[in-house]
């Protein structure tokens, strides 16, 4: 709270708990809150403040007004503080809780929020933009956050186009605003959402550390990075069982400081920030335990837009390999798998920020490039001890290879031969000789080294950072 | 509430480990699909009883087919 606050409304031991001055005092530094201009009946408060310290600009919709509906002067409020947070180079963080676009301002109201998402659209790339939903948050008001890099979900948050009167007036379905636009509609089926929260306290908590890992990078400490003993226990001893991959990415990361993104959406990928001897981090990871950590059309994209956000805010990567492929099917293919997938390829060679690559145990195929292979441009190649970089399995592969021999060879002696085969691939074409022969991997690393030799390479390369948009792919 | 663990992905049902009518934890393997040359535990993501088990050993499952449920 703060002595600017709006004098319009009489201060009252009841105070509507939807009132932004409220929820941005929650959200910053308790004493830090500066309104950018004197209130008024706009339907939109901004303020300067700190979060954990940094500097950041904070607008809110005012649910008490009219559902927080955007008119034109509420919307000029939103763009000015955008437009303030890139000129003082500095998170801007969107509270929101609005029908969309106030109605009886007509098409001024829509030019309004167009004029709002042009100017998201100017600050991507350059500053992050946080956007917390705090209540319904439709029409132009859920396109505003989906602009922005990071969407936190509160359990009142609900994200549609078209709330549920007109889904059933136009098709007949019936169906609930939690159903349509909840936690469970955006946290697993749409990707709309990175964080679902517990908590409108919890939503603040998690929108301030997102702000810090972004707007407060920190620097390299790799003396600080202690040895990680117990990293290789987390992987199952049978080298074909799938296993959570996420309990290593905390193991690698500093201790308690990964903040999952979109955990439930494409799972089969785990993508999230943290610190890493002090300095965030970006983590991309497969997850053997969904999908068998494939790659498809769903995890593509959402590894794509990933490493975009992170090459344009200058947040170096670490990408955890275990894939045996992309996944195959008639519903991935048409559904643009190549397409998609093409998208990780190119923000991968597009990145200028450092990226650290780790072969944990498989790479195989097409996705071997994928996950920030040499020749897309890794800074570094790592791999584990049992590692291996291939086409495919030994298995699948002398079976294309000796497709003939093997169809030729008396039933009764066809496994002792495949046996055979698959042991001499195996020795010839396994592991990951032939990948350190022609540099496609720089080292075979001990596990319990993984957190120093990871930061140590980090930290050696020169620090980049793309200059682009983060489109929301 | 009941929740219903549908398979990711096409593939052989090559271990079923849960018994219906028993309690099961968050995390829990209910079954171990077989696919891409791999063993994939399915989890619970819920505290419940096994209410129902949809597939058998030797059963191939397409994506979304129902493996369980759990109430």
């Amino acid at each position: 709270m703060t002595a600017l606050a709006p004098t319009t409304r009489p201060a009252s031991p009841e105070l509507d708990p939807r009132d932004p001055v409220l929820r941005v005092g929650a959200l910053l530094d308790p004493g830090t809150v500066v309104p950018l201009r004197p209130a008024d009946s706009s339907g939109v408060y901004a303020a300067r403040g700190r979060v954990d310290g940094t500097p950041v600009v904070v607008y809110c919709t005012d649910a008490g007004r009219m559902g927080g509906a955007m008119g034109t002067e509420g919307c000029r409020h939103i763009v000015d503080a955008i437009d303030t947070a890139v000129r003082e180079r500095c998170p801007v963080l969107g509270l929101w809780h609005s029908g969309g676009a106030r109605l009886a301002e007509g098409v001024e109201a829509l030019h309004a929020v167009g004029q709002v998402f042009a100017a998201m659209v100017r600050a991507s790339g350059r500053v992050p933009q946080i956007s917390v939903v705090l209540g319904a948050a439709a029409g132009g008001a859920a396109y505003g956050p989906a602009l922005t890099d990071v969407v936190v979900l509160a359990p009142a948050g609900r994200v549609f186009v078209t709330g549920p009167d007109v889904v059933r007036s136009v098709t007949g379905e019936h169906i609930d605003q939690e159903q349509l636009g909840g936690a469970e509609a955006h946290g697993r089926k749409s990707g709309v959402v990175h964080v679902v929260a517990a908590s409108e306290a919890d939503a603040f908590a998690r929108a301030r550390r997102l702000t810090g890992l972004l707007g407060r990078p920190g620097l390299f400490d790799p003396a600080a990075v202690r040895d990680e003993p117990e990293l290789r226990a987390l992987l199952p001893d049978r080298p074909q069982r799938a296993y959570d991959i996420r309990p290593v990415v905390c193991g690698v990361v500093d201790g308690g400081s990964f903040e999952e993104l979109q955990p439930r959406w494409a799972p089969n990928l785990v993508t999230g920030l943290g610190r890493l001897g002090g300095r965030a981090v970006g983590v991309l990871a497969n997850n053997p335990l969904r999908k068998g950590g494939c790659l498809d059309s769903l995890a593509a994209e959402k590894a794509a837009r990933f490493v975009r956000m992170c090459d344009a805010f200058g947040v170096p990567l670490l990408v955890l390999v275990d894939v045996p492929g992309y996944l195959p099917g008639v519903d991935q293919e048409w559904g643009g798998v190549v397409r998609r997938g093409a998208k990780l390829l190119h923000a991968f060679g597009e990145a200028v920020v450092p990226r650290v690559t780790l072969v944990l145990r498989k790479s195989y195929g097409g996705a071997y490039i994928a996950m920030n292979a040499r020749s897309l441009g890794a800074t570094a190649v790592f791999a584990w001890p049992e590692a291996e970089v291939a086409v495919m399995g030994a298995r699948a592969a002398v079976g294309v290879l000796h497709r003939r021999a093997l169809a030729a060879a008396p039933e009764d002696e066809r496994e002792a031969l495949l046996a055979r085969l698959v042991a001499e691939h195996e020795r010839v074409a396994g592991g990951v000789g032939r990948a350190l022969e022609i540099g496609v991997v720089d080292a075979v690393i001990e596990p319990r080294h993984t957190r120093r030799v990871v930061a140590e390479a980090l930290a050696a390369a020169p620090a980049g950072r793309g200059h682009h948009g983060n489109i929301p792919l | 509430m009941a929740e219903e663990i549908r398979a990711e992905l096409v593939a052989n049902v090559w271990r079923v480990v849960a018994r219906p009518g028993t309690a099961v934890h968050t995390g829990d393997t209910v079954v171990i699909l077989e696919s891409m040359k791999m063993e994939i535990p399915v989890l619970t993501e819920t505290d419940g009883r096994l209410v129902r088990l949809a597939v058998n050993e030797g059963d191939v499952v397409r994506e979304g087919d129902l493996i369980a449920v759990v109430e």
